[in-house]
This record gives structure tokens, C-alpha cells and sequence, in this order.
């Protein structure tokens, strides 16, 4: 897996040593995620602020939340935290398949955190909680929902990543290819969140793991189930390319900085957690 | 220029802390700087412009009459003396600097180089030092008077007077809470705000819409009215008097021209002013001659948009000019005002207008009840004359430009119509407008509404 | 050394090993070295300069357009010159314009310019986001004031859009009016444009350092680039979160700031003021820094107290996030509160004050050069001290209860902006014109731009002092004639007009210099650092024919005085480059222009609330940014036509 195959015995952008000895693309980062700190901290006081101040139509918040549920979808955050760092480490070390299974765990477990948020969604608007109802709505629904933004470009981030790993060392052409990769990857994500999101409901609906659930399941969500399957596939099929491919050890920065940024919305998520959920049982 | 008025120091808390603090010292220098200031402008101001009036004007910061605006002015010569002294030394030594060590030709660019020296770290260090005392000159008197200005001392706190006063795009309400009004609640004003002279008065700051803040300059600084937040401030005018007012805080298309009054009345005064607030609009009896013969109708051309509605009689003199707005109309003409009366209902006046006793009981609008007796009317605008009163009813649009008599009020459901019809969905008014006033009605209106005293 | 250069580009190179890339039409490097396409491809960090300060320079004559509109109707009491409306959205655009549009771009423009070459550096350290930083720039310059053209008019709201005069509720009382929406929706956009160009100079001052140039050597306007940067950083955020509840707030109908849904709209000047605050230090920093390096030029010796007055920067940045409140002195917020801040807001005067006390000792000593630039930079020492004290004044509390939102706060801040802010802008102009151009202004006709600007700026703005304590509010269309404000405002008017005259004077000079001035030498003052040892004006297209290594405080000045000595180590330094391949440079690209275009398509459809539309820019933007990361950052290499290093 030669590195500097592509781009020539020439390429300063990789050897050029900087003056600190840190990567440009890492203390970007680190400047960046002092910015959305900052971000962070101007929605976590607004939500603060009005949580302690009197406004009108103040909801049963108990009565809503679920700490199973999002504790559940905090551990899985916190383990893709994990994936993500053994990934960073693979890369570091050259091995380039590792590093696609880690990326792939990690965009895994960001997903099952979006469709716990997705869910949670539903389930808080159908108990009457939106971003218009009142305050709590308002306050909530922005900050978690930006803090979902995050997640979700920190997924597509992960996917770019993962389909970049397939650039073929030899320079033929990719980006036709790497585009088709990418829509695929949204495809199943979009008709995989929905039929999971279907199952789930079926499972509710029908009070538990039975045959009504099944029928329930198939019945309404098999357009979603199909394709997801047949993506699923095509995701396998892309992802055997055996080709001799462009990346390698020096992509370990890039993936680095992502990690930074994905441990960092991982981060934050502690401390909404913690701020709005955790606060409430006190 | 400014007046010392060591009575009030008496009953102002700060000063009697001692007789060598810091501000007394500044204090009497004060007058001096001002005059020094004054002096030095002088010639760069007198040729030409003839009398001198840059800091005498009728909302001058430094003419005060009242403890809070004094305390206030009093800080800000503190700040000026310490700032000005500094000037004048670092000012001197750039100058000097300047002038010292500036090449003499300019073609010897390369010639000359100067000790490449670096810096001095105990030279910086003694400055920093002196700039730190400097600012504490400031912050100890600073200090004293955010907790003097910010509510009514604790021993005048059983004298004070309670005002609620409440902005509006682009006008002000004043509610009295301590005078009720059998079956008519609060007794409420609009744009004119009378006060007990020489008792403190603290000012509730409500706002009905946007932001507003409420400004006196000869009587206190101005403290915002903000949605949702409970504001106040206080003030004191330690003698009667008439004091013009604006609020200060951008609050829309006639932010410019929403301003107010205020009247400091002596005690006897005040209580004879609630008593005749209190009672409802008075009525003229139809067909009867009270006070002469009817006037002659007088002139009226509109003098156009942004139109002065000022006078330099009524300036002269604007407490006098109060009191004789007291007084009855010489010359009314009853069945004008009857007239009036009617078209006042006619043209859906009474919807957003309240006057007590007579028709009209609406509360998004200034009350009218004693409108007759104001000096000013389009909240402070104009004079509240004859002609200024036809202006402001047959051309408002004119004098305050977006005001809700004009535009209308929009509502959940669809627009109250004002003079014209607004379109919600473009925004422009329908061709034919909603209400007309002619001359005539106009005139009527105006007999009306001036006989409400 | 020549400066004449031949180039080859990567995946041409002749010299590799290894095999051509096929490279796909979409990602073709777009190679124009001059023309249109070199403009609006161009990853060069001069060129990018020269768009910010071209792209500035139009928008403060716009802004100062606005303002003499504004002086005219205030010129005489109850002038019916312009509407309400139309003052209105004056003063608002007047404001938004020269600081978003006018200062900061200014500013970035020699940040851009100037930062790489000050620390020897060939480019910045992502020269495509630099590229994007500038087009996002101008997306969000045209979205806010696209209102003028259109039936909804300009925003109206003051540049501050204080809660809840921005609502639905009262902003578009009777039909959709989208002036705010375009205001909210170009502040955010510029907010992108100012992280992202951040974000770039702080990795590029940390990194791209040439060797020797360690933080304390570093030129102090380079200084203040970084803590500019770390401001621009830390305190937009707060600002993008109150305009994105805002947008939430008008668009779709949550309630941060609606009094009905228990809002409040103090908060909004909270989140408002904690940016607004630091982005005054936005303005006044860069300006600093212009002045710390014309002052030790013409003074012909260092800098005084260098340390101090880096540090005194570092300590200005760092207390300005904690002053913000005194914007709010009048809003209530009880006495302890006040009390800090106000204490707060005079410690603040300390640093401030040691800038200016290290400035004269600059002058003490020196041999002064009284030449163009000098004349701006004095004259900014004295406008922004004058500005420094009416800032004392405020920052007592009771003092200010009197004066805030008064024309004594419009005069304060025009010293600090103008006096301040502009003065060492156009100083800077002066300053570098050479370097950048090539040419020099006349000093006669610089200096006379100088006094009209600065007579003109004066009598505009000291007249303003007594009208705001003789109180007179701000942002008032009309004021009546009997309130003793007549003269006052008559000679701010006149004022306004010689200012006017002085900064068309000042322009036309500078487009005559640019087209017919007299040319110069590389090193036309004598300066001391080193952005003036490139090997031509205007600097050739890498900066430097070898990195520069800094053994000094004042790189330029030690390299002057230890000739021999440097002139061996370069010679070496250019070898070792040579060897390694020649020297290396960013190739340009499409990317960063079609990615902002995708911004602005869709910022303008998503303020009409046609969704399709926005989602459609939104693509375009994806797809600009994919390819972006596609096409990767490629590059070319330069070889220096010198037979010494000709080792190909």
C-alpha cells in the first residue's frame, strides 16, 4: 500500500514537517471544536435559562422522558467513542481492513444513536412535546436536535472516510464510483432507519415479539425491509474491492482529526445527558 | 450654569459620608470645569452661532434638577477630570515626542539610526500601576452612586410616590396605582406624566410591545422598559417644573418621535391635579354659551411631514403654559363640540380611545379623558394646539408615520382597520381608505377634544 | 537571486517517477495565472487579499454613502429629506456594512496578504478553505443587501435587532417581510465566512512559522491576526445561536424571544453582547497591530516593550468576553451586576492604556519619518486615545445611564472606529501599497488626503459629544429645532461632507498611484520586517525565492545589518529546496466558489421559504465540498531559473 504512489516522490503536504510538530488538519480540529464549544455552550444556557424560569404550558417533563431509552442510546455513543478510537489506531498502524470494520462499527453505533433520537422524536411529539408547544419544546428540541446534526455529518463524515478507503492506488478513475458508493450508503440508512423504526412499532403495537408483530412488520415496512436488503448486498459487493489502494499510514491524520471531532460530539452528548435529562430526576 | 444645591445633598444619602471624599472634591471643582470647558469652545463656537446653547437645552444632562441626574452628573465630572488630566499629560508627551524627535529632512532616510533600544520593563510597570490608580478614582464614586440611583434611598422610601409607566409603539402610558377611581379602576394617562416636585417617585417600566426606555435627562438616566422583565427606576424633581423626555431605545418606524413630558407639581398642586384626573370628561351643554362668544375659526394648512410643532412662546415659559392649559377655552362653541362628540363615535374613535364618562372605552390607545388639558399631544410631539390637534387627526400618517391610528392594529384574526386598510398579504393599503377626516370634521374633533379638560 | 521562475505541475512533472494520474474533466486544475478564471480560482493568499480589500473598500464607500444620507437629513431639525423607514434602514445598514462588511473584510484583507508573508510563509495552511472564506464572504455580503433591490426593503431592525422588535409580531405586522430574514441570513452566512478564514490563520500562525520564528519574534500585527482569530472563534458562535433561535423563532414558530411563550428578550442581548463585545476587539485589534508595525518603520527603532504590548493584546482579547454587559448598563440588571461590569470595563482600560503608553515610547528617541503612512498612524493614536477616554466615561455606570444610546455613545465610538480602526486601515493602505503594487502615492497628495479625512472626521464627530450630553437619542430621524441641537448637528453634517471629499480624494489618489504612481523600490521605508524581503513588488506568486530563516525580533532589520551572513544561509537553504523538488505550491481549484454558490442559491430560497430551492443550493454545496475533498489538494512545483540550483 504505497502511499505516495499517486501523487508523486514529491508530495510536501506529507512530509513537510509544521513548526509545532502537530498535523495542520489536527489543530484545525482542536481550533474548531473550541469554536463549537462555544456553540454548544450558548444552547445549553438558553436551555438552562428557561428551564429556570417561569413559561407557560410547562410540560410533565417525567412523564416523558425515558432514561432506559437514553441511557441505552448514551452507552452505545460512548462505545462508538470506542470504535472509533480503535480505528484511528488500526490506521496508524497501516491496517488498512481493520480500519474499514472499525469505521463501519463506529457508523453502526452512530446510527442506532440517530434512530434512538429519531424515535425519541416521534414518541415525545406524540405525547404532545414539539418544537412549538411550549418553552421546554423549543429549548429541547434545538439543542438536541443540533446536537443530532452533529452526529449525523460525523456519520457522513465516517462513510466518506470508509469510501475513501477504496481509491485505487493506480489513479484510474473512482469518483463515478465513489459517488454510487455513497448514495447506496444512504439508501440503506434511510430505508434501514425506517424499517427499523417500523419493527419497532410493530413490536409496540402488538405488545411483544409474536407473530401479529411479524405480519404487522411485513405488512407495513416490506418496500423499506427489500431495500435495505438489496443495499446491504451492494454495500458488501463495493466493499470488496481488492485492488491495491491509495490509503494508507498517512491517512491517519485524517482520520484522526475525525475522531476528535466524533469524541467530541460524544462529549458534549455527556453533558446534555447530564443538563437535560440527568438534572430532571433531581 | 449648573446650580449647586447643597439643600438636596442634605436628604441625598452618598454625601453624608464625609466632608473630604473624593467626590466633594471634585464637586467644587466642577463648576469651574465646566466654565473652563465652555471657554476654551467658546471661540471655536461664537463666531456666528451667536448664543451659546450646546448644553442648555431643554433635556441637557448637565442642567440638572433633580438628585438622581446630580448624582449622575456628578460621576461623569469625576470621569472627565480624570480622563482630562490624563490627556493633557500623555497628549503632552506625544506631542512633545512627536515634535522632539521628528527628522528634520526627509531625504536623510537612511541616515541616521537610533539607539535600536527595546523597552524599559520598570517604565511600563510604573504606568500600569498609575493607570490602575487612576480607574480607582473613578470606580470608588462610581460605586456609590449605582447603588444611590438604583432605587429610592431607604429613609425616603415611606414619601415615595409610585408611577407605573408603560411604552407603546410610539407612546407612553402613566397609571397612578394609589389613585383608584370608583368602578373605573386605575387612573391612567397618556405622554404626560405629572409628579409630586420635591418627594421621590418611583417609576415601574412596563412595556406593552418592543423595547422602549424611559429618559428624563434633567431628572434621571434612562433605564429601559423590556418585555417580560420587571424594571424601575427613581427620580426626584426637587422643584416644580416641566421637563421634556424621549425614549432611547430604537423601538421602530417613529422611534424618533415618541417622547413625553413630565410635570413636577408642588404637594397642594398634585392632590387638586389627581382630584380633577379622577373625575370623568367633562360636558358641555349643548346650545349654551359658557365662556363668550364662539371663536372665530381658525387657519389651517397642513404644514406637511416632520412639520415643527413647536413654539418659542410656549418654550418661554412651558410650566406656565401647563397651568393655563388647566384652564377652560375662551370662546366655545358647544355645538361644535357636540358635534365633535358625535363624530368621535362615528369614526370609530371610541374603539381604541377611552374618555370617561363619555363614549369610548378603549385601552389600546392613549386615554382622552383630560386630553383638553395636555400640553402636548402625538405623544410629545406638538404642541397640543388647534391647528397641531387638525394636523395630527386629518393627516396622521404624516406627523408619525406607521402609527396604529393610521395603519390599523393587527390582530389573530385579519387587521383592525385604521385610517387606511392594510392588505395582510402585501402589506399596501387598499385604495380607498377606511376613515376620512374632512376639514370640517376635523374641526369639530378638535372643539371636542379641547373641551375635555 | 532571479526572480524569473518556470513551472510544472504535478501529475505533469516530468521529473516523477511515478505514473501520470488520470485525472477525470470534473477535477481538471483550472491553471489561468491571470484573467477572470485566475481570480475566481485562486488558492494564492495575495490575490484572495486583494479580493477581501477590493471587496471592502466597495462596501465602506457604500456604507459611507449611507451615512452622508443619513448626516444630510440631520443636517437641519424636522427635515423631511428621507422618510422614517428609509432612516431607518440607513442607520441599520449603515452600521452592519462598515463592520461586517467594510472593517473585517479590511482587516482579513491584510491578514491574508500580509500574516504568511510576516512569518515567512509561502501560503496559508488550507489555501482552498481561504478561497471559500472569501466567497462565502461576498454570498453573505450580497444576501444582506439584496434587500435594497427588493419590495421588501432593507433590514430596518438597527444592527443589533434587539428582541422583539426582529419578531414576526412586529417586524412584519402586516405582510411577509423578509428585510429581517435577509439580515439574519446574511449574518450567519458572514459568520461562516469569519470561522472558517479563523480557523485558517490560527493553524497557519501556529504551524507555517518559518524556522526561527518563534511566537515571541513574531511580527506584532501577526500577533494580533492570532488573537483576532481566537476572538472571531469564540465569539460568533454566541451570535449564530441567537440568530439560529431567531431564524427558529420566525420560521417556525418556537418562542425564545416571544413574550406570549414566556421568552426573553433580554437574553438576546445577552447572546448579542457577548459577541458584540468581542467583536469590538475584532475591529480595534488588527488596527493595533497595523500601527505596532508602522510606528517602529518611521521611528527607525523597535518596538517599545514588544512583550507588553503582545501580552496587552492577549489580555484585551481575554477580558473582552467578560464586559459585555456594559451595552446593558440601562437594562436593570441590578447593582451587583453593574457594579462588576462596570469595574470590569475600567480594567480593560489598562491594557488599552499600556498599548498607547509603549507607542510613544516607540516615538522617544526614534528619528521620525514623517511620511504618509505616519501621519495615519499618529493620527490614530491620538483620535483612538480621545475615543479611549469618552470609553472611561461610559464604563462608570451612572455616567452612562445618561449617556448610552445617546450621540455621546455615536461620537465614543466613531473615535475608536474611524479615528481608530479606519485611520490605521488607510495607514496600512499607504504602508504596504508599495509592496503590494509596486508604485508609491505622492506625499503631498497622502497628506492632504490626511488632513481633510482627518479635519473632516473631527468636526463631524466632536460636535456629537455635546449633542448626546445635551440629549440628544440616537437612531432619530428627525429632532425638533427648539431642543438647542441645531449647530451641533449643521456643523457634524459639514463635516461629514469634508470627510466625504477627503476619502474621494484619498481613493483617487490611490487608483492613480495604482495606474500611473511613481514606482519604487522593494524596500521603499527602510522597514524591519519580514513580508518586505520578497524577491520583487509585487511579491512573486511563492512569496519567497527560499524560506526565510529569523534570527530576530525584526527579521528584515537583522538581515540588513548581517548581510553576509544571511546571504551564505540562504544560498544553502535554496539548494536543500531545490534538491527536494523545487518549490512547492497549492494548485488552484473550482470547489471553494461553486460550494459557496451552493450556500448563497440556497440561503436566498430558504429566506423566501421556497424549501426545493434551498435543498437544491444545498446540493450544489455538497457536491462543491465532495469534489473538493475529491479532487485533494494537489500542487506543482516551481524551479527558480538560477544556475546554481539548476540541478534538472
Amino acid at each position: 500500500m504505497s502511499t505516495h504512489a499517486a501523487a508523486g516522490a514529491i508530495d510536501h503536504h506529507h512530509d513537510h514537517t509544521t513548526t509545532t510538530g502537530i498535523p495542520n488538519k489536527k489543530l484545525f480540529m482542536w481550533a474548531f471544536l473550541a469554536s463549537d464549544c462555544m456553540f454548544f455552550g450558548a444552547l445549553i444556557s438558553t436551555h438552562l435559562i428557561y428551564r429556570l424560569h417561569e413559561t407557560p404550558n410547562q410540560p410533565d417533563i417525567l412523564g416523558i422522558f425515558s432514561l432506559e431509552l437514553t441511557s441505552f442510546s448514551t452507552f452505545i455513543l460512548l462505545m462508538s467513542s470506542l470504535l472509533m478510537a480503535l480505528a484511528v489506531n488500526t490506521c496508524q498502524k497501516g491496517h488498512v481492513g481493520a480500519t474499514r470494520k472499525m469505521l463501519l462499527g463506529t457508523i453502526l453505533f452512530g446510527l442506532i444513536f440517530l434512530a434512538c433520537q429519531v424515535y425519541e422524536f416521534n414518541h415525545f411529539v406524540h405525547l404532545g412535546l414539539t418544537l412549538n408547544s411550549n418553552m421546554f419544546g423549543s429549548t429541547f428540541y434545538t439543542l438536541t436536535g443540533t446536537h443530532g446534526v452533529h452526529v449525523a455529518i460525523g456519520v457522513l463524515w465516517l462513510v466518506l472516510m470508509y469510501i475513501r478507503t477504496f481509491k485505487p492506488a493506480d489513479g484510474s478513475p473512482w469518483i463515478l464510483k465513489s459517488f454510487i458508493h455513497l448514495l447506496v450508503f444512504a439508501v440503506v440508512i434511510v430505508a434501514g432507519m425506517k424499517a427499523l423504526l417500523g419493527g419497532v412499532h410493530a413490536l409496540q403495537t402488538a405488545h411483544g415479539l409474536n407473530g401479529e408483530a411479524i405480519s404487522l412488520f411485513f405488512e407495513h415496512d416490506f418496500p423499506a425491509i427489500v431495500v435495505s436488503a438489496v443495499g446491504l448486498v451492494a454495500l458488501v459487493m463495493l466493499g470488496r474491492d481488492r485492488k491495491a489502494v491509495e490509503f494508507g499510514e498517512a491517512n491517519a491524520v485524517d482520520v484522526e482529526s475525525m475522531g476528535l471531532y466524533w469524541h467530541f460530539v460524544d462529549i458534549v452528548w455527556i453533558v446534555i445527558f447530564t443538563v437535560v435529562y440527568l438534572l430532571e430526576y433531581i | 450654569m449648573v446650580q449647586y444645591l447643597p439643600v438636596t445633598r442634605l436628604t441625598n444619602g452618598t454625601y453624608l459620608l464625609g466632608q473630604m471624599t473624593l467626590p466633594s472634591i471634585f464637586r467644587s471643582l466642577k463648576t469651574r470645569a465646566l466654565s473652563c470647558a465652555a471657554v476654551a469652545a467658546m471661540p471655536l463656537f461664537l463666531g456666528g452661532w451667536g448664543n451659546w446653547n450646546w448644553l442648555t437645552g431643554p433635556q441637557s444632562t448637565f442642567d440638572t434638577k433633580g438628585p438622581v441626574a446630580e448624582s449622575q452628573l456628578d460621576v461623569f465630572y469625576v470621569t472627565l477630570w480624570v480622563t482630562g488630566i490624563t490627556f493633557v499629560i500623555v497628549a503632552g508627551i506625544l506631542a512633545y515626542a512627536t515634535f522632539k524627535f521628528r527628522a528634520r529632512k526627509t531625504d536623510d532616510l537612511k541616515a541616521v539610526i537610533p539607539h535600536q533600544g527595546h523597552g524599559n520593563p520598570l517604565i511600563e510597570l510604573g504606568l500600569i500601576g498609575l493607570s490602575v490608580l487612576a480607574l480607582v478614582f473613578i470606580a470608588v464614586p462610581t460605586l456609590r452612586a449605582i447603588w444611590y440611583t438604583y432605587d429610592v434611598p431607604a429613609e425616603e422610601k415611606a414619601s415615595a410616590y409610585e408611577v407605573n409607566a408603560i411604552g407603546l409603539q410610539w407612546w407612553f402610558k402613566f397609571e397612578y396605582p394609589a389613585e383608584q377611581i370608583d368602578g373605573a379602576g386605575t387612573l391612567v394617562t397618556g405622554n404626560e406624566l405629572v409628579i409630586p416636585a420635591g418627594r421621590p417617585v418611583r417609576i415601574n417600566l412596563r412595556t406593552s410591545d418592543v423595547i422602549h426606555s424611559f429618559w428624563v435627562p434633567k431628572l434621571a438616566g434612562k433605564v429601559d422598559m423590556i418585555p417580560n422583565r420587571g424594571n424601575h427606576l427613581w427620580l426626584k424633581a426637587d422643584e416644580p417644573g416641566y421637563f421634556w423626555g424621549q425614549c432611547a431605545e430604537y423601538c421602530g418606524e417613529s422611534h424618533a418621535v415618541m417622547r413625553f413630558r413630565v410635570i413636577a407639581l408642588n404637594e397642594t398642586d398634585f392632590a387638586a391635579w389627581v382630584a380633577h384626573q379622577k373625575t370623568p370628561a367633562r360636558t358641555v351643554a349643548p346650545y349654551s354659551v359658557l365662556n363668550g362668544a364662539p371663536a372665530a375659526p381658525y387657519e389651517f394648512n397642513n404644514p406637511g411631514r416632520n412639520a415643527p410643532g413647536y413654539s418659542a412662546d410656549f418654550d418661554k415659559a412651558p410650566f406656565a403654559a401647563w397651568q393655563a392649559k388647566q384652564e377652560i377655552d375662551a370662546g366655545e362653541d358647544p355645538a361644535l363640540i357636540a358635534q365633535g362628540r358625535q363624530i368621535f363615535q362615528q369614526k370609530t374613535c371610541t374603539s381604541c380611545h377611552a374618555v370617561r364618562g363619555h363614549e369610548g372605552a378603549g385601552v389600546t390607545a392613549p386615554d382622552l379623558t383630560h386630553i383638553g388639558s395636555r400640553t402636548t399631544i402625538a405623544a410629545g410631539l406638538l404642541e397640543n394646539t388647534k391647528q397641531n390637534l387638525h394636523r395630527w387627526i386629518a393627516h396622521p400618517n404624516e406627523v408619525k408615520p406607521g402609527n396604529k391610528m393610521y395603519v390599523g392594529v393587527p390582530l389573530q384574526s385579519g387587521v383592525m382597520a385604521g385610517y387606511v386598510k392594510i392588505d395582510p398579504a402585501t402589506g399596501k393599503p387598499e385604495e380607498t381608505p377606511h376613515i376620512t377626516v374632512s376639514d370640517a370634521e376635523a374641526r369639530a374633533l378638535v372643539a371636542y377634544l379641547h373641551s375635555l379638560k | 537571486m532571479s526572480a524569473h521562475a518556470k513551472t510544472d505541475f504535478v501529475g505533469h512533472d516530468t521529473h516523477a517517477a511515478a505514473p501520470v494520474e488520470k485525472r477525470s474533466w470534473l477535477l481538471t486544475r483550472p491553471t489561468a495565472k491571470t484573467g477572470l478564471v485566475s481570480w475566481l480560482t485562486t488558492v494564492d493568499h495575495k490575490k484572495i487579499g486583494l479580493l477581501y480589500g477590493i471587496s471592502a473598500l466597495f462596501f465602506f464607500l457604500v456604507g459611507g454613502f449611507e451615512a452622508l444620507l443619513i448626516r444630510i437629513q440631520l443636517a437641519v431639525p424636522n427635515n423631511t429629506f428621507i422618510s422614517h423607514q428609509l432612516y431607518n434602514e440607513l442607520f441599520t445598514m449603515h452600521a452592519t456594512t462598515m463592520i461586517f462588511l467594510a472593517v473585517m473584510p479590511l482587516s482579513a484583507a491584510f491578514f491574508n496578504y500580509m500574516m504568511p508573508l510576516q512569518i515567512g510563509a509561502r501560503d496559508v495552511a488550507f489555501p482552498r478553505l481561504n478561497g471559500f472564506a472569501f466567497w462565502v464572504f461576498l454570498a453573505g455580503a450580497i444576501v444582506l443587501n439584496i434587500g435594497w433591490f427588493v419590495k421588501s426593503g432593507a433590514p430596518d431592525a438597527g444592527w443589533f435587532g434587539y428582541a422583539p422588535l426582529t419578531s414576526t409580531a412586529y417586524s412584519n405586522q402586516f405582510a411577509g417581510d423578509m428585510s429581517t430574514d435577509l439580515w439574519v441570513m446574511g449574518l450567519q452566512i458572514l459568520g461562516v465566512s469569519s470561522v472558517v478564514g479563523s480557523l485558517n490563520f490560527i493553524v497557519t500562525i501556529i504551524n507555517m512559522r518559518a524556522p526561527g520564528m518563534t511566537m515571541m519574534r513574531l511580527p506584532v500585527f501577526t500577533w494580533m491576526t492570532l488573537v483576532t482569530a481566537f476572538l472571531i472563534i469564540l465569539s460568533f458562535p454566541a451570535i449564530t445561536i441567537a440568530l439560529v433561535e431567531l431564524m427558529m423563532d420566525r420560521s417556525f414558530g418556537t418562542s425564545f424571544f416571544d413574550v406570549s411563550g414566556g421568552g426573553l428578550p433580554i437574553l438576546w442581548q445577552h447572546l448579542f453582547w457577548i459577541f458584540g463585545h468581542p467583536e469590538v476587539y475584532i475591529l480595534i485589534l488588527p488596527a493595533m497591530g497595523i500601527v505596532s508595525e508602522i510606528l517602529p518603520t518611521f521611528a527607525r527603532k523597535p518596538l517599545f516593550g514588544y512583550p507588553i504590548i503582545v501580552f496587552s493584546g492577549a489580555t484585551i482579547g481575554f477580558l473582552g468576553f467578560g464586559v459585555w454587559s456594559h451595552h446593558m448598563f440601562t437594562t436593570g440588571m441590578g447593582t451587583v451586576a453593574t457594579a462588576a461590569f462596570s469595574l470590569l470595563t475600567m480594567a480593560i482600560a489598562v491594557p488599552t492604556g499600556v498599548k498607547m503608553f509603549n507607542w510613544i515610547g516607540t516615538l522617544w528617541g526614534g528619528h521620525l519619518q514623517m511620511r504618509t503612512p505616519m501621519m495615519f498612524a499618529l493620527g490614530f493614536m491620538w483620535m483612538f486615545m480621545m475615543g479611549g477616554f469618552s470609553g472611561v466615561m461610559h464604563s462608570a455606570a451612572p455616567a452612562d445611564a445618561q449617556q448610552q444610546d445617546s450621540y455621546f455613545v455615536v461620537a465614543h465610538f466613531h473615535y475608536v472606529l474611524i479615528g481608530g480602526s479606519i485611520f490605521a486601515l488607510l495607514a496600512g493602505i499607504h504602508y504596504w501599497f508599495p509592496l503590494i503594487f509596486g508604485r508609491k502615492v505622492s506625499e503631498f497628495w497622502g497628506k492632504l488626503s490626511f488632513w481633510v479625512i482627518f479635519i473632516g472626521f473631527n468636526v463631524t464627530f466632536f460636535p456629537m459629544h455635546f449633542l448626546g450630553l445635551n440629549g440628544m437619542p440616537r437612531r432619530t430621524a428627525v429632532y425638533d429645532g427648539n431642543m438647542g441641537w441645531n449647530d451641533a448637528n449643521l456643523i457634524a453634517t459639514v463635516g461629514a461632507l469634508v470627510l466625504g471629499v477627503g476619502i474621494a480624494i484619498y481613493f483617487g489618489v490611490m487608483i492613480y498611484t495604482y495606474f500611473k504612481g511613481e514606482k519604487t523600490t522593494h524596500d521603499e521605508w527602510d522597514a524591519r520586517t519580514l513580508e518586505w524581503t520578497v524577491p520583487s513588488t509585487p511579491p512573486p506568486e511563492h512569496n519567497f525565492d527560499v524560506i526565510p530563516t529569523v534570527h530576530a525580533r525584526d527579521a528584515f532589520w537583522y538581515e540588513k545589518t548581517h548581510k553576509a551572513e544571511i546571504e551564505k544561509e540562504k544560498a544553502e537553504h535554496a539548494k536543500a529546496e531545490q534538491d527536494h523538488g523545487g518549490i512547492h505550491m497549492p494548485s488552484q481549484s473550482w470547489f471553494p466558489i461553486v460550494a459557496a454558490t451552493g450556500l448563497l442559491i440556497g440561503a436566498i430560497f430558504f429566506v423566501n421559504h421556497i424549501m426545493i430551492g434551498a435543498i437544491a443550493g444545498g446540493a450544489i454545496m455538497f457536491l462543491g465540498v465532495y469534489l473538493w475533498a475529491v479532487e485533494g489538494p494537489g500542487g506543482y512545483h516551481i524551479h527558480l531559473d538560477d544556475k546554481n540550483h539548476d540541478k534538472h
